[in-house]
């Protein structure tokens, strides 16, 4: 993952990178370029992904089936690879999901515990 | 592949196009073109640690990273030609001797049987509590166990038990004389029942098999070829078929010839042709005194080999078959056991059941398995050595590698990976020397089998997965400490200039060196072991040659005649016998003649039951029995103490009481009782020699010469007939009979009047010269008499001595291998740590040491390690030559003899190892050594 600590961005541990991506592809098929500035936007800015762990984070998703590559026409008419999820990575995605609420939720109370 | 290239490629117009896009976001944020660039590549990241990292997720590092380190192995090896050499050769010499005896191992014992689908197959094995009264019993050598039964027995079990989908009855071979191919000769032929080949599953290269019609009596009499002597004898001629040839003079057509990979059932065993038990009668072989042998329910001479029905367990067949057995022995046409004595029969699985030569061969191929192996344990420990040393050469670049971020596990995959590829090159090298070493085996073990070496040794795949297998192992084995301690060295050390380690500095090095000592230890020790056995089994081989059996062994000519298989009866061949005898005797070059049953040392033996004079009625003792003809005693050099030898009249008296006898016999069968004893002159007793173990041991200090010894006599079979027993005329010498290492057994010797004899002429001087005169006086006599088994007495040692010889040649020289192997090991240390203290040896002599005490500082290490080490050697070798107990004569397994010959031998040529390098240290120039770097 990023090894660089710039103001404002917070490193991300490799399986969270997995979760943001299937969560964003949730939306639709996306090319890799616009799967990183979706995550950028979508986190106000804050999660500024180094864009090239993207790409070694797409072909584990791939090999372990969650998502799929096809060929595609971007929106400026330009041939790109679009990955789109698939079911089951949607239910990967579920499961992911559960596991980081769980995960905040218990830190969350170690930080704050009820008084 | 080339899906990997592919996504590779892939991958990179997908990171040049996300580049590009960004890029394109950064112009419309409004940034010029260089810095949008630069940004969006900024942000991109480190492009080639991408693409590590994305190779990484699809697996293909570790192929790659293997491929890597074949190469570079490759390379290295190359680079230093000397070590890959020797190593090379080390581990082909050892893997190579192991693929040969495996492959020894794999034919003699693993091959399957040449039938189909053997599992099936049951050999018949017959046990009871007392020994059944036969009226005669052969066994063939197929099985350890009772495996024989009577011809009635089996037609019973064919057409009674439902168990079998097949059942088979074979016995032989035996030899007849074979004429109407040229001219007459001896052949080994097969009896088998009609059923044998189909119950077997054996195909017909030629023509058709032999089947039920064939095996009756009317039938007209047909046989087999073998393949091998379809080729021997007749030249592979396809016109063979439907020929007549002669068997023992009976006429018999030739129906076909059995596939190629066919010899005999029993492993072992070269059977040249095949014919039908029911012939029997006709074709009458050897010593059978009965028309009709296989009539006859006391005869126990028949192996039943039957195929269990599907679906029928071993044990339900085996209840079948000693149900039908018991019926047979106990209320059968001629009960042969009571109740009481529990007859039955085992079935026994045919491919363990018949192990015919298996069991000559397999102790010593055990033996050399383990010596063997030995061998390649010391190449594996020798490589190591010189890995280990080669190992510290390349510290700087294993430190390098550390320093560039390879793992502690990737470094010693990559040494793992060259000490592999070096044992595969040995291994293919081995697979050379196993071919040639398959070769001369054989040539040495072909020389104990009369009729060439019977087993197939092939290299096929079975063992080529062992040699594989077994290479991999030595890699790995021989690979892993040098790995493991290559991948410790330590960044600062490894890259510093010098190395300088006087005495114990430096921890790693003293571990190295240590790991170094400890295996050029164990070479010695194993070293050791090895030439210890090989050692006892030279002094047993020894042991032998120098053993005096009691006559003289020197010039003289053997040969076997057989008159009766050309129809000769009894009285004609005592007379043939005796013509030949007195014919040979006056041949110039002969310096006396005589005949007996059997030649001494042949192997064989017989012997019966007498009854003393004076012992309780019913008591028996056994006696080894030889009848000889004139001039036996003078003739082998064995001395007469007391008495005479016989005379012709002898004969006469053996030849009229034999006579009485069996007409007495035949009156008897005949339902005539014998009443009154016939007279005396008809029946006297026969003139016997006895040996001295004979005359000690039943006439203790008296003098034996003129007593009588009485025929056997049976408490349940009273006697019919005349009884005259037998007189003492004469006492001679001890002989060993069978074979030198059997001990002395009482002999009682009979003048020779009945069938089958071998001569023996002492000649003046080279024995194997008046073959030919021989055979023409023999030829005169009657031509179809073909002489057989014509070698001299020395050569019949010899043979009888197959084993040891066979033993003590391979046992020498794997220990000399194993020598060899340690002592190059022992030199390349010594060379090394030489080599590796130049600096620390220039040092000291400057400050003023003496040359000698240089050579003694490097010596002394040597001589150490060699000291330990055969101690260790010792101590192996007295726990393990104890099982090799049963091989040696004369010796025991912890003859100190014998391992202080082996330690001197070790350390004869331990202190030669030592002495090179030792010298090379006591050269050393104080001034290049200190100037060395």
């Amino acid at each position: 993952m990023s090894t660089k600590e710039e103001q404002g961005r917070i490193e991300l541990l490799q399986g969270t990178l997995d979760l943001l991506i299937l969560r964003t592809l949730l939306l639709g098929p996306r090319h890799g370029h616009a799967i990183a500035k979706t995550i950028e936007l979508n986190s106000d800015e804050v999660l500024q992904v180094e864009q090239g762990s993207l790409y070694p984070a797409l072909h584990r998703l791939i090999k372990r089936g969650w998502i799929a590559v096809e060929e595609g026409v971007s929106e400026n008419n330009r041939r790109a690879k679009f990955y789109r999820l698939t079911g089951k990575g949607r239910r990967q995605l579920a499961v992911e999901t559960n596991k980081w609420e769980r995960l905040a939720g218990a830190i969350a109370r170690i930080l704050r515990p009820a008084e | 592949m080339w899906r990997r290239n592919r996504m590779l490629k892939e991958l990179e117009e997908d990171i040049r196009e996300h580049i590009e896009r960004e890029t394109q976001d950064n112009l419309e944020r409004g940034m010029r073109p260089e810095e949008a660039r630069h940004a969006a590549m900024r942000k991109f990241g480190n492009v080639t640690r991408v693409k590590e990292d994305v190779r990484e997720a699809w697996g293909f590092v570790w192929l790659e990273q293997l491929l890597q380190d074949l190469r570079y192995g490759a390379r290295m090896l190359r680079r230093s030609p000397g070590f890959t050499a020797v190593a090379v050769i080390t581990l082909a010499l050892g893997i190579g001797a192991n693929t040969a005896i495996f492959s020894f191992l794999d034919a003699v014992l693993l091959r399957a049987l040449p039938v189909a689908q053997q599992e099936q197959l049951v050999v018949f094995q017959w046990t009871a509590h007392a020994k059944p009264k036969f009226t005669g019993r052969s066994a063939y050598g197929d099985c350890a166990l009772e495996c024989e039964l009577s011809g009635p027995f089996y037609e019973t079990v064919r057409a009674q038990a439902k168990s079998f989908s097949g059942v088979a009855g074979f016995a032989g071979p035996l030899e007849m004389d074979l004429s109407g191919n040229g001219a007459a000769s001896i052949a080994q032929g097969e009896y088998v029942s009609g059923d044998y080949f189909s119950t077997l599953g054996v195909k017909m290269m030629l023509g058709r098999p032999l089947g039920r019609e064939d095996d009756s009596r009317s039938a007209t009499p047909a046989i087999v070829l073998s393949y091998g002597y379809w080729q021997k004898a007749f030249g592979g001629d396809r016109a063979a078929i439907g020929r007549t040839v002669r068997l023992n003079n009976t006429p018999v057509v030739i129906a076909g010839v059995a596939e190629a990979g066919f010899n005999s059932l029993t492993p072992g065993k070269t059977e040249d042709f095949f014919l039908p038990l029911s012939l029997s009668d006709r074709v009458k072989s050897e010593w059978w005194g009965q028309p009709d042998r296989y009539r006859d329910p006391a005869a126990f001479w028949v192996l039943i080999v039957g195929r269990v029905k599907e679906g029928v367990s071993i044990a339900q067949a085996q209840e079948e078959a000693s149900a039908l057995f018991r019926n047979e022995m106990v209320h059968g046409a001629k009960p042969l056991l009571k109740e009481a004595d529990e007859p039955a029969i085992k079935l026994a699985p045919a491919a363990q059941g018949l192990n015919g030569e298996t069991r000559r061969i397999a102790p010593m191929l055990y033996v050399i398995t383990v010596a063997v192996g030995l061998v390649l344990l010391i190449a594996c420990a020798n490589v190591a050595g010189l890995m280990l040393a080669r190992a510290a050469k390349r510290q700087k670049e294993m430190a390098v590698r550390s320093a560039l971020g390879a793992g502690r596990r990737r470094i010693v995959r990559q040494l793992l990976t060259e000490s592999v590829l070096l044992s595969m090159l040995g291994g293919a090298v081995g697979v050379l020397v196993a071919f040639w070493g398959v070769q001369a085996i054989t040539k040495l073990i072909s020389s104990g089998f009369d009729e060439g070496f019977p087993y197939v040794v092939r290299l096929d795949w079975q063992v080529l997965a062992f040699t594989i297998g077994v290479t991999l192992a030595t890699g790995i084995l021989f690979g892993l400490a040098p790995a493991r301690s290559g991948a410790r060295a330590e960044l600062t050390v490894g890259l510093k200039e010098n190395e300088l380690y006087v005495g114990r500095g430096g921890a790693r090095a003293a571990r190295r060196l240590r790991l170094g000592d400890a295996l050029v230890m164990a070479q010695v020790a194993l070293s050791v072991v090895v030439l210890t056995g090989a050692g006892l089994l030279v002094r047993t081989l020894h042991n032998l040659h120098e053993l005096n059996p009691g006559f003289d062994t020197r010039n003289i000519l053997l040969f076997g005649i057989n008159p009766a298989i050309a129809g000769y009866k009894d009285e004609q061949s005592a007379q043939l016998y005796r013509d030949l005898r007195e014919q040979f005797a006056a041949l110039p070059g002969v310096a006396s003649a005589s005949y007996s049953e059997q030649a001494l040392l042949s192997g064989g033996w017989s012997g019966f039951h007498v009854h003393l004079d004076g012992a309780p009625p019913n008591t028996n003792v056994s006696t080894a029995v030889l009848p000889v003809g004139l001039n036996f005693f003078p003739t082998m050099g064995i001395p007469v103490l007391a008495g005479r030898t016989f005379v012709p009249a002898d004969f006469a008296t053996a030849s009229a009481t034999n006579g009485a006898i069996k007409a007495a016999e035949e009156q008897g069968q005949a339902g005539n009782p014998t009443t009154g004893r016939v007279s005396q002159a008809q029946a006297a007793p026969i003139p016997v020699i006895v040996n001295e173990v004979f005359a000690r041991k039943f006439f203790a200090k008296e003098d034996p010469i003129g007593r009588h010894i009485g025929n056997a006599e049976h408490e349940d079979e009273p006697a019919k007939g005349p009884q005259p027993g037998y007189s003492i005329v004469g006492w001679a010498g001890n002989t060993k009979y069978d074979d030198l290492r059997g001990e002395l057994r009482p002999t009682m010797y009979l003048p020779l009047v009945e069938n089958s004899a071998h001569f023996e002429l002492r000649t003046a001087g080279n024995a194997t010269a008046l073959v030919k005169l021989v055979r023409e006086v023999v030829s005169r006599a009657d031509k179809n008499l073909p002489l057989f088994e014509v070698r001299t007495q020395t050569e019949q040692i010899e043979a009888s001595l197959f084993q040891e010889r066979v033993m003590t040649r391979l046992s020498s020289f794997f220990g000399l291998l194993a020598l060899a192997l340690a002592c190059i090991g022992l030199y390349g240390l010594l060379s090394y740590d030489v080599a590796r203290r130049t600096k620390e040896v220039g040092i000291r002599m400057a400050l003023g040491a003496e040359r000698n005490q240089v050579l003694v500082l490097v010596a002394r290490r040597g001589i150490a390690l060699v000291l330990v080490g055969a101690a260790a050697g010792i101590g192996a070798a007295l726990g393990v030559t104890r099982f090799m107990a049963s091989m040696l004569y004369d010796v025991r397994a912890n003859d100190p003899t014998t391992i202080a010959g082996v330690a001197v031998l070790l350390g004869l040529v331990a202190l030669a190892a030592c002495w090179i390098p030792a010298r090379r240290a006591m050269r050393t120039d104080p001034m290049v050594a200190l100037r060395y770097e």
